[in-house]
């Protein structure tokens, strides 16, 4: 029983945490889910890639620059692969949207 | 002191270098003769096939000694163990098309055993010569695996099976197994990247790997038998643990503090220097909602690493189990237990009307059509139960909490000091945890920092 109210807390302070989050510092970043139709990235060695996201609720097509080191060796090695659905933040610098999170959504 | 890091820095440039520039010694064989599974490794290592049959790895099951109701001469594991993370197991959830979807006629392949080294056909706790021949060794030995071969398909026989790089350019890059490796399944386990046990292992979020150690540097296994701790979810092992303070690691006294050293008698490590964690918390497992694909899914709630707080309790090993709590039993009497962040997690799935079991469930019919109670059917047959089909009507939804271990996530620069604990909002509930009120005041007073902060304070500025 103590177990479960303990909980309770916790979800409580969870709640307050995600909703502090989104609000705050990570205001300009774009949320998206959706589903890759191409990936971009030159050789093994490549420090940038595009991905073309295709948005689940307006169907657009999104292009994203991928720059961070973890997502990247996911495209070179196919972890991450055309057909996948990502869910992705990001924010537009000089024109790009370039991606702060990009996750597979799906696991086992 | 100083010799021996120098000493040690001295080492580690030398694996670094030996691992970064002497190829691994079969290459030439293999260039030679090509690759054609274990067979080839086994030219040079003899044995190792077969002794890898024998771990949790393959078998995704073992004897479990410390944990209530359990049968001792049973083995369990993610084969065939029944519980809220994930609703499923290898046996009634087996790797499999699913029935088309009403909507778009399509189908796809679901299920367990996709976080098995084996090609499907020699599944989860399969044995014999086959099974031997149809080890992955790459998935966890080659830094050049091609992840697109790794996928469910059919065969030219219709059956489905689970494709592998089996390719001479991914066996010619052979090595002790790298983080990536071991995170190919275990980051994405239970329903997505950081769900189940809510940790990444990169260099803003673990001390050790900022500081370029790998899983296998604390996982030293011999025989492919690879050590784990005590997390009161993971059963099945190998039967060798490993823990923060072995002697070959820290030991029970790495401070210079003295004061910090006391603590470890009555405090884990991890209670300090694992002080956030993160990943799923919430999932519900009876209604699953509608893709874009059309497919549906159980929701999950879920944060990052470190976006949320662990919850506190004594442990001595040894762990509760019932339908609705699965989590780790002690007290602060018993001489034995220690006070250990939990990652907490709960999950909704279907009991059994008549017995009050947790019933698992099949994940095809839901992922077709939404129809959970289909699925808890499915199960339900597959496991031999009586009227599979009255207990999946009758089946009630309920709830079951999970106190998972927290052991990753490690920092030394916010692990938690006097005023964390000390202070009467510190993190951890003294009343709760069985302390007196006597005990509660002197333990949340300044008294017991005071002068040690003070000096801190002046030493830093
Ligand atoms: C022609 C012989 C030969 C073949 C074939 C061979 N190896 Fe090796 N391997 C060696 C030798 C020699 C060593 C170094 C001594 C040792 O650790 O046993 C070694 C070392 C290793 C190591 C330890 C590497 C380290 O850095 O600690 C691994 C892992 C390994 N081999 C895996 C494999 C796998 C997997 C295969 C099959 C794809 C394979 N080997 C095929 C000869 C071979
Ligand atoms: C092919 C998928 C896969 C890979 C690759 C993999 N694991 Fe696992 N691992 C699992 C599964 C599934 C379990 C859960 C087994 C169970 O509880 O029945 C597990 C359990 C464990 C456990 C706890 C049980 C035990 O064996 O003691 C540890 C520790 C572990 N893995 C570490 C590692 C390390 C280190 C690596 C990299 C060398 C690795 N794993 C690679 C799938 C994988
Ligand atoms: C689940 C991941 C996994 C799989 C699959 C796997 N290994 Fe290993 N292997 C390991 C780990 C972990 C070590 C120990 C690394 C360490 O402690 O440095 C290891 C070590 C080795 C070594 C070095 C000698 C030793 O025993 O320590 C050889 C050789 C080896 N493996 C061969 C193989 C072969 C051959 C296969 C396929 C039949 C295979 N491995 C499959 C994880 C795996
Ligand atoms: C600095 C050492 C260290 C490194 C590096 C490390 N682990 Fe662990 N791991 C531990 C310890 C210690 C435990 C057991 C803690 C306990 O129960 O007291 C553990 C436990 C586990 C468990 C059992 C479940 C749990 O969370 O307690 C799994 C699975 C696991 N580790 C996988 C991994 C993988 C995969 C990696 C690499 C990405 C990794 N570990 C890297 C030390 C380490
Ligand atoms: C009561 C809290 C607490 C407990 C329990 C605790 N630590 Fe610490 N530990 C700390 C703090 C705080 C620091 C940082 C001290 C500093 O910055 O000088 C630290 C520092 C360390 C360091 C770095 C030492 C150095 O000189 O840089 C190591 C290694 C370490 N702890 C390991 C452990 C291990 C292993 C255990 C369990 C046997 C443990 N700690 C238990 C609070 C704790
Ligand atoms: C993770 C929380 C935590 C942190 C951090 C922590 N303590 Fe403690 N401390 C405890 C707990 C729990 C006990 C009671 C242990 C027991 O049951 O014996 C305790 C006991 C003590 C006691 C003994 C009190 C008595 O009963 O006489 C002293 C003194 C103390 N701590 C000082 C410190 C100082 C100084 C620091 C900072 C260097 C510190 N503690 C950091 C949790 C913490």
């Amino acid at each position: 029983m103590k177990a479960v109210v303990s909980f309770l807390v916790v979800a409580a302070i969870v709640a307050v945490s995600v909703f502090g989050f989104t609000k705050g510092a990570q205001a300009d970043e774009i949320k998206m889910v959706g589903v890759i139709t191409k990936i971009e990235i030159e050789g093994a060695s490549a420090k940038t890639a595009t991905a073309t996201l295709k948005d689940n609720k307006t169907e657009q097509l999104v292009v994203i620059t991928v720059n961070d080191d973890l997502t990247l060796d996911k495209f070179k090695d196919h972890r991450i692969v055309e057909g996948d659905e990502i869910r992705c933040k990001y924010e537009v610098i000089d024109g790009k949207n370039i991606s702060r999170f990009f996750r597979k959504t799906a696991g086992c | 002191m100083k010799k021996r890091t120098a000493a040690a820095a001295m080492f580690t440039v030398a694996i670094l270098a030996t691992a970064a520039y002497a190829a691994h010694p079969g290459a030439d064989y293999i260039k030679e003769n090509g690759y054609k599974g274990p067979e080839t490794c086994e030219e040079c290592h003899p044995g190792k096939a077969k002794a890898f049959l024998d771990t949790v790895h393959w078998k995704h099951a073992s004897k479990v000694t410390n944990v209530d109701g359990l049968d001792p001469k049973k083995e369990y594991g993610m084969q065939n163990r029944i519980y809220v993370m994930c609703n499923g197991n290898d046996i009634v959830n087996n790797l499999k098309e699913i029935p088309k979807n009403p909507e778009t006629g399509k189908t796809k392949f679901s299920g367990c055993n996709t976080c098995h080294p084996g090609d499907h056909l020699n599944d989860v706790g399969s044995k014999g010569a086959e099974a031997e021949k149809a080890i992955d060794c790459l998935v966890c030995h080659s830094t050049a695996y091609d992840f697109r071969k790794r996928k469910p398909m059919k065969d030219d026989k219709g059956r489905v099976v689970m494709g592998q790089d089996r390719s001479k350019e991914a066996a010619l890059a052979i090595g002790k197994p790298t983080a990536k490796n071991c995170m190919v399944c275990h980051e994405a386990a239970g329903g997505g990247v950081i769900v189940k046990r809510g940790f990444s292992f990169t260099k803003e979020t673990d001390a050790h790997a900022a500081k370029g150690m790998v899983c296998v540097d604390c996982h030293k296994a011999k025989d492919h038998k690879i050590p784990t701790g005590t997390d009161p979810n993971n059963w099945a092992n190998d039967g060798v643990r490993l823990s923060c303070a072995d002697v070959s690691c820290h030991g029970a006294s790495p401070h210079k503090d003295a004061d910090l050293n006391r603590h470890t008698a009555k405090v884990a490590c991890q209670t300090c220097h694992i002080p956030r964690t993160g990943g799923a918390f919430a999932k519900d497992f009876t209604v699953w909602a509608q893709n874009p694909d059309k497919f549906y899914e159980p929701t999950t709630l879920k944060l990052e690493a470190n976006e949320s707080s662990p919850v506190y309790a004594w442990y001595n090993g040894t762990v509760a189990n019932t339908p609705h709590f699965i989590g780790p039993k002690g007290s602060k009497k018993d001489g034995k237990s220690k006070i250990y962040p939990f990652k907490i997690f709960q999950g909704k799935a279907f009991y059994n009307k008549k017995t009050g079991e947790l019933l698992s469930m099949d994940f095809a019919p839901p992922m077709a059509n939404g129809n959970t109670r289909a699925g808890v059917e499915s199960a339900a047959r597959t496991l031999g139960m009586k009227n599979p089909e009255q207990v999946a009507k009758e089946a009630v939804p309920g709830w079951q909490t999970i106190y998972f271990a927290s052991s990753h996530l490690v920092t030394k620069t916010r692990a938690l000091s006097c005023a964390n604990c000390h202070a009467p909002n510190g993190v951890l509930n003294f009343k709760e945890l069985g302390y007196s009120d006597k005990e509660v005041v002197k333990l949340t007073s300044p008294e017991l920092f005071f002068n040690k902060v003070a000096a801190k304070m002046k030493e830093d500025w």
